[in-house]
């Protein structure tokens, strides 16, 4: 057994990449670097309190007002109760029904957990299509070079910011699940490396919906669809040749051999 | 220290780096401790933002409790064995998680110190529902209520008996 290495809890955020960094060389990846959002209930609760809820109607849009309170509620840092408090009293109408919802989602994952235990590691259920999946993550998109532009961007945003838009999280999940053929767990593993939220429910348990391992059918897009929710991002000067454009009857037979 | 109340210790793991984490409540003077896990993160990638996200969060728990607090790196069950002797603890606290590392290392700390006592806390719960689980359309039509209006859904319909 190694001796156990001891951390001062006073260390100001300017000193916290060196110290913390020498003190855990060798269990990390990347460069040590603060989150791009600070951690703490503190942080949490003045994060919570800002946030008002405007517009949460229109959360599938990439630049749709989302809370971004994940990776506070992953860490125990803020109470699913406190925020749904907090939603309730703030909040109004639509956009207040579809966050609680949204909430719920979470409260389900962590039952399905404790329910299914160590099996939500693997597939929960056969995958509804006739599926081959290789194990590994293929470079180019590790490295963020497929020459997609949207989804180089995903891979960009998850690695810097440690945070993605549910809607880019969805997109490269179908991209890499259903055009590239890879396993979920692939996924799982890239985004349990960078996502400050990430964690074994959530994580695990979104990849097998999109991969149908969890859900009735596959999760997929079109081209229409990410052009419409990024608001032409990407698409408006993209000249690659889109594996996303097409209706999403072809889109089904050519991914999915059928159309259910 | 009253006779009747055992020296206890807290651990404070990933999924409770808040000062109202139902342990830490429990016991708000007991010293607690956070380790970062070192066998875990040798063999499982993650970027460091995400560790510095932690450690400012424990950092924040610490300056919000009169117990003291602790952080360390090593392997956590043979951690909180070493801090609960060096405490003289008969008690360690917690608030469960389902992760099936959660279960390990509560079966290697048992394995360690089989005299101590642990004390496990229930974690929050959104709804109060406790049922078999499946599909999220048919668990949200038995929260919605419940979730939507902060009140507990009644436990069984009324009327509808033959
Ligand atoms: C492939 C994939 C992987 C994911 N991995 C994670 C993960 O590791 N950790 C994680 O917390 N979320 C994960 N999600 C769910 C979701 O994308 C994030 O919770 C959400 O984007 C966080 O942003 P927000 O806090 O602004 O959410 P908001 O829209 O503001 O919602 C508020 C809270 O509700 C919960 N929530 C919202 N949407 C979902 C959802 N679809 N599923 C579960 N909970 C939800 C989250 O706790 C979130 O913080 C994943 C989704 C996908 C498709």
């Amino acid at each position: 057994m190694t001796d156990p290495v001891r951390l001062p809890l006073d260390l100001p955020d300017d000193q916290l990449p060196r110290v913390l960094g020498e003190a855990l060389a060798g269990l990390y990846t990347g460069e040590p670097r603060l989150p791009a959002r600070a951690g703490g209930r503190t942080a949490g609760l003045a994060a919570l309190h800002a946030w008002t809820g405007e517009g949460y109607a229109g959360r599938n849009f990439l630049g749709g007002n989302v809370s971004r309170l994940s990776m506070y509620l992953r860490h125990g840092m803020l109470g699913l109760r406190e925020v749904a408090a907090h939603a309730r009293a703030v909040m109004r109408g639509r956009g207040r029904d579809e966050f609680l919802r949204q909430l719920t989602w979470a409260e389900f994952y962590r039952l399905v957990l404790r329910q299914e235990g160590a099996r939500v590691l693997g597939n929960l259920e056969d995958p509804k299509y006739p599926a081959r999946w290789t194990d590994t993550l293929p470079d180019d998109v590790r490295g963020a070079r497929t020459g997609l532009p949207c989804a180089d961007a995903w891979v960009t945003h998850l690695v810097r910011d440690g945070w993605l838009h549910n809607h880019e999280r969805l997109w490269f999940a179908a991209y890499l699940v259903h055009w590239r053929g890879v396993d979920w767990r692939a996924g799982y593993a890239l985004f349990r490396e960078h996502l400050l939220d990430g964690d074994i429910a959530n994580n695990a348990l979104s990849w097998q919906w999109v991969a149908s391992t969890f859900s009735n059918k596959p999760y997929f897009m079109n081209q229409e669809n990410i052009d419409r929710y990024s608001g032409g991002r990407w698409c408006r000067t993209c000249r690659a040749a889109c594996p996303f454009r097409a209706s999403y009857g072809e889109l089904e037979t050519q991914l999915f051999g059928t159309q259910p | 220290m009253t006779a009747a109340q055992a020296r206890r210790v807290v651990w404070v793991h990933g999924d409770s780096l808040s000062v109202t984490d139902p342990a830490l409540s429990a016991c708000p003077d007991a010293p607690a401790l956070f380790v970062f896990d070192r066998p875990f993160l040798q063999v499982v990638p993650v970027a460091f933002p995400r560790l510095a996200f932690m450690y400012q969060g424990v950092r924040d728990l610490a300056a919000h409790r009169t117990g003291p607090t602790e952080i360390r790196v090593g392997a956590v069950p043979d951690e909180l064995a070493a801090f609960a002797g060096a405490h003289h603890a008969a008690e360690l606290h917690v608030t469960r998680n389902f992760t099936p590392d959660f279960a390990r290392i509560v079966e290697g700390l048992r394995a360690a110190r089989p005299d101590l006592r642990i004390v496990i806390h229930e974690p929050e719960r959104l709804t109060s529902f406790d049922g078999p689980l499946r599909r999220f359309f048919g668990f949200w039509k038995k929260v919605e209520r419940e979730v939507l209006h902060g009140e507990p859904a009644p436990d069984f319909p009324r009327r509808g008996h033959r």
